[in-house]
């Protein structure tokens, strides 16, 4: 057998350990584990987006041939969500309806053609009841309300102030006020959602296999609505095609799967399509943002007020941290002084919202944004120079007591005004081009968990065996990210091994230690940090097992990992074989884990929601966005993006630039066309033709500049990668195009109907002018 | 996951003569070459047939012709084909703009001139899912007695959203018509009408084998306007070809799709004529020429986009194409 090589893990430009199962197509998600056995699910949804259901008759349907089971609202009691205190949805509708496309029966049957007849034949009788779609439907004074006890369709209002806002307004030099609307979008995951549920009807037994980012959740939610005992519960996540927060919560067609298999004590493979993907939304809600600034003449910020407010859909879901941290990363990104926030999350009859990229901070980080350029037009000053006079040093907490650690905005900004030439080309643009910039940030995971129950935040297994192969264990779920293989590259860099003598496995509630999930983007700084530690532990395993063989003090062993020997005598060398058989022989099978716990200094502020944008660090991030805009067709071509990301320490450069790429890719797609649109509560946008992800035409040149501020608490130093640049690109391209034909657009998305009106506005508006 | 397919038989015939006797046996089959709008509509529960007549292999209707007689397409020629051919390029720009504008490259690769000239109108309450459309009542198009569009009329206002069709008419092109009785020729005018719901002037038997046009005496190009730069079908599009048809003046014809339930010619009251040696008058025709298409096309709400934009929008390019078409000739 050839001896591996050893190389140094941590920094390497590694592609991810299960691209080739991708690529190759042998992946296996939800989808592709059809067997001949399988029943196949479908569910009927609700025509109607306010009702009382009066009956529901699924007789004519259960007498069809080959119809296996039925499940209605009647069949599950209990409502579920991912927040504990804010569980209000049924999986499947009871008493009434509150969106066009909510689950109120499902079906097994033997083969597809056979359920869809089937749903044809169930009978719905449904009292219609007025229904809101906007803002101003859902909070007038005579509104239908959604759920008892919310008054004016408000889930949650929020209300905070730190610092001394009326001094900070008094004493600017400028003073300036917008309002921002931004779309609802969604996250149009490349894998339609799928659930595969096996129940076995002698042990009492469920396996349940999903595209759940969450599977702890799942298992949590499972057990209670099909009132089973956790441990009968089985849940694994196999290959998923995309999160993106999509996923970030038990999901409705998860559970009515579990109970369509344990009605039909039968295996159900439930499929959605593109459109009910859509119609499970859990996207990013849309915001009415008002913001007001308040800055000296030399760009310091002297004070923020932001009203947020967020059209939610019909149940609470993510509604409560949604509307928290659009509050709460008011704050982490710039040094100022009073920030007063009022966050308003209300009811519609639309699909329920949830947690999308960015969470909650995108749409306001866009106003805010905005706003502070135009604020440095007026003060004559340069976009680069207001940000870099209200940067924070680090270390420092917050006003609203979130920890900086690590810092590394000023280079962020350095590294793109440098690569986009801003300072020379700016104002020798051609005409309908333009440079815009901005800045952002995000957590690098909830420093408090959803379930507080005294556990550590992420836990890592390794087992070493007879075959010398090491095996990390893990709950952490890989969506796409590449979580699996940071696992196995910080473990082999902690113990020298090379990666190939590495294999991890992932979420399989029977083997893998629990994870909380991947939201937040928690996974690398926890579970990076929780590996760090088990392979430490291994470590010192190895070393002992050693030492002894070389009769030696531990502490005079040297190890490349391959390679152990007695400093100072080379030709003592043991094999990592060796080495490992030593220590086998001492209690056989070597199994460690390693944990990680954000400390309580971490979780955020004593006051009400202060939980929510605590984290142990944030990514920071500065882009310029270079544009050309075709004045005649409102056309905007994005021509080239420069984009600097603090991370921290990139454990993987290959797969933070691809993050870093693909967040303000997502960016873009907000910015320029993607958005939902909603006829009377039924969806105009649910095909991937209609929702209108930016194509490979619209890419946009992207040079990419990582930023190393290396954390002191980070897994070598890394912070979180996937989401930091996203909410920066739709302000860098607003700024882009007021530099380009002097539009100020208050609106995203930056759609080229929408700007030909903002034009046509300002040419009139120029036209009257010139005439008085 | 998709919707499901319904059952159906597909039929292979190996000649245009087998594949017109299939359709008279089976009256309520639908021809299928490429498959990649009617098999969209399939599942979304639109199109109620049994027999699929496949005439993807039939070699007479793939012949690609360019001579002194003109160019001659087959209806089943790929879109690939058409807009990879070099003569085309240099003769008849406007139908290699259009070619390449259509969908992705995959469905290029199978999708047919004939099958983009018969493309069924398009409307944002027609194109979706059976469960959307029965919460809907259905609408006028199909299965239901209102048009959510135009409430108030009793006609269908789905939108023609083939691209091809467009850049063929400004080249004069005659369709070559196949069908029980013999083969008819006629011009694109005379195969559209103006009715979303029934826009094909085509007998059930009758297949498109070809398209006939004319040795090109002008330049031509076509102009899309959609959201993205790939996959989406027009907003509106606009066909341009102009001909020196004497050495002072300047013949433009123009042909839209997209905003009406058939492709629309734009009619100028006047060619462009060179003596204008003032600039201003040059200003005016391709201003004149701009509100005509602004004032021909009827776009409505049968999209998200808002029909003004689609009006400004086509009418913006139909004016820079013009003059683009015309610099190159001057």
């Amino acid at each position: 057998m050839n001896k591996p090589i050893k190389s140094h893990a941590a920094g390497q430009r590694i592609p991810l350990v299960d691209g080739i199962e991708k690529v190759t197509g042998k992946a296996i998600y939800t989808a592709d584990m059809e067997t001949d056995d399988c029943l196949v699910g479908r569910i009927l949804r609700s025509p109607v987006s306010h009702g009382r259901i009066i009956t529901i008759d699924t007789s004519r349907a259960m007498a069809l041939a080959g119809v296996k089971a039925i499940v209605t609202g009647a069949d599950c009691p209990h409502t579920y969500g991912v927040i504990p205190i804010a569980m209000n949805e049924f999986p499947m509708a009871r008493d009434k309806v509150r969106y066009r496309g909510e689950p109120v029966a499902a079906i097994a049957a033997c083969d597809a053609a056979t359920a869809q007849r089937a749903l044809e034949l169930i009978d719905l009788e449904i009292e219609e009841l007025p229904a809101c779609y906007t803002i101003k439907e859902a909070r007038a004074p005579d509104a239908a309300l959604l759920h008892d006890g919310k008054e004016g369709n408000i889930e949650r209002d929020v209300h905070n102030e730190f610092g001394d806002i009326t001094a900070g307004f008094n004493n600017a030099d400028l003073v300036c006020e917008e309002t921002f609307d931004c779309a609802e979008v969604n996250h149009a995951q490349m894998e339609p959602h799928a659930a595969l549920a096996d129940y076995d009807g002698e042990r009492h037994r469920l396996t349940f296999h999903s595209v759940t980012q969450v599977p702890f959740y799942v298992h949590l939610t499972l057990a209670r609505c099909l009132e089973m005992d956790t441990s009968q519960i089985r849940v694994v996540k196999p290959f998923v095609g995309g999160g993106f927060g999509a996923r970030t919560e038990t999901l409705n067609f998860e559970i009515i799967t579990a109970l369509l298999a344990r009605k039909a004590c039968a295996k159900v493979m439930m499929r959605l399509t593109r459109e009910e993907s859509f119609l499970t939304h859990r996207g990013r809600p849309q915001t009415q943002v008002k913001i007001k600034l308040g800055l000296a003449k030399d760009g310091r910020i002297l004070a923020t007020e932001c009203e947020t407010v967020q059209l939610g859909g019909a149940y609470a879901g993510y509604g409560l941290v949604t509307i928290l941290y659009a509050g709460a990363l008011l704050h982490g990104l710039y040094d100022i002084p009073a920030v007063k926030y009022d966050g308003y999350r209300i009811y519609a009859n639309q699909p329920p919202c949830g947690a999308m990229r960015g969470h909650g901070t995108v749409d306001v980080r866009h106003a805010f944004e905005c706003l502070l350029d135009r604020m440095a037009r007026q003060l004559n000053l340069d976009p680069f120079a207001v940000r870099r006079a209200n940067l924070l040093s680090a270390p420092t907490r917050t006003l609203n007591d979130l920890l900086v650690n690590s810092y590394g905005l000023a280079e962020c900004l350095e590294k793109v005004e440098t690569a986009s030439g801003w300072n020379e080309r700016r104002n020798d643009l051609p005409p309908g081009r333009g440079l815009g910039m901005a800045c952002s940030h995000y957590v690098s995971g909830a420093a408090k968990p959803v379930h507080w129950t005294g556990e550590p935040h992420a836990v890592v297994a390794l087992k070493l065996d007879f075959d010398g192969s090491i095996t990390a264990l893990t709950g952490a779920s890989d969506i796409g990210q590449g979580s699996t293989t940071m696992v196995a590259m910080a473990t082999a860099e902690v113990l020298g091994v090379d990666l190939a003598r590495i294999r991890v496995v992932t979420n399989d509630s029977v083997i893998t230690p629990k994870d909380n999930g991947s939201y937040s983007s928690r996974v690398t700084f926890m579970v990076g940090n929780a590996t760090i530690e088990a392979a430490k532990n291994l470590r010192h395993i190895l070393i002992s097992a050693a030492a002894k063989k070389l009769d030696c003090p531990d502490e005079d062993v040297e190890c490349t990992g391959e390679t152990f020997w007695v400093r100072g005598s080379e030709q003592s060398m043991l094999s990592f074989a060796e080495v490992a058989q030593t220590a086998l022989a001492e209690d056989g099978t070597i199994t460690v884990k390693g944990t990680f716990t954000c400390p309580p200094e971490a979780q955020g502020g004593k006051h009400r929601g202060g939980a929510v944008g605590s984290t142990m660090g944030f990514s920071y991030a500065a882009q310029v966005v270079e544009v050309a805009v075709d004045a005649d067709t409102g056309q905007v071509i994005v021509e080239k993006v420069w984009a600097a990301l603090d991370c921290g320490f990139a454990i993987n450069p290959l797969a933070v630039e691809g993050q870093i790429e693909g967040s303000v890719w997502m960016g873009m797609g907000q910015a320029l066309s993607e958005e939902t649109r909603y006829v009377d509560g039924l969806p105009a946008h649910a095909s991937l033709l209609d929702y209108r992800v930016p194509t490979i035409v619209e890419s946009p040149d992207l040079e990419v500049h990582i930023v190393e501020s290396i954390d002191p608490l980070g897994p070598f130093g890394a912070k979180e990668a996937g989401e930091g640049a996203l909410s920066g690109f739709p302000p860098a391209l607003a700024n882009a195009i007021a530099d380009a034909i002097g539009i100020d657009a208050n609106f995203l998305p930056l759609t080229p109907d929408r700007l030909m009106d903002e034009l046509t506005k300002a040419r009139r508006a120029a036209r009257r002018k010139e005439a008085s | 996951m998709s919707e499901v397919l319904p059952d159906f038989t597909l039929l292979q015939p190996a000649t245009i003569k087998q594949a017109i006797a299939a359709l008279q046996e089976n009256k309520s089959a639908r021809l299928c070459a490429g498959g990649t709008d009617l098999l969209v509509n399939m599942r979304r529960g639109l199109v109620e047939t049994q027999t699929l007549v496949d005439i993807s292999t039939i070699a007479d209707l793939k012949r690609l012709k360019h001579d002194q007689s003109g160019l001659y397409i087959g209806a089943g020629v790929s879109l690939r084909e058409v807009a990879e051919n070099t003569d085309i390029a240099k003769h008849y720009r406007a139908i290699t703009d259009a070619s390449v504008s259509i969908a992705g490259p995959s469905h290029r690769e199978v999708a047919t001139i004939g099958g983009n000239l018969c493309l069924d109108t398009r409307c944002l309450y027609y194109n979706q899912s059976h469960w959307w459309r029965k919460a809907n009542d259905f609408c006028l198009k199909y299965k239901g007695d209102i048009c959510h569009v135009a409430p108030t009329k009793k006609q269908c206002r789905a939108a023609f959203s083939g691209d091809l069709a467009p850049a063929l008419m400004v080249h004069d092109a005659r369709l070559e018509i196949a069908g029980p009785d013999g083969i008819r020729h006629i011009t694109l005018n005379e195969l559209y009408s103006e009715d979303g719901a029934d826009h094909l002037n085509l007998s059930p038997a009758e297949i498109i084998t070809g398209v006939h046009l004319p040795p090109a005496r002008a330049v031509s190009g076509y102009r899309k306007t959609r959201l993205r730069g790939a996959i989406d079908f027009p907003l509106a599009g606009v066909a341009i070809s102009c001909e020196k048809t004497s050495p002072e003046n300047h013949q433009f014809t123009i042909a839209v799709t997209g905003t009406n339930s058939c492709p629309v010619m734009v009619e100028l009251a006047a060619p462009l004529s060179d003596t204008l040696s003032d600039k201003d008058d040059a200003e005016a025709f391709f201003s004149t020429l701009a509100k005509q298409v602004q004032k021909t096309v009827t776009p409505l709400r049968t999209t998200t986009t808002a029909a003004h934009y689609r009006r400004l929008a086509v009418s913006a390019q139909a004016e820079k194409l013009a003059r683009q078409l015309w610099r190159s000739t001057s």
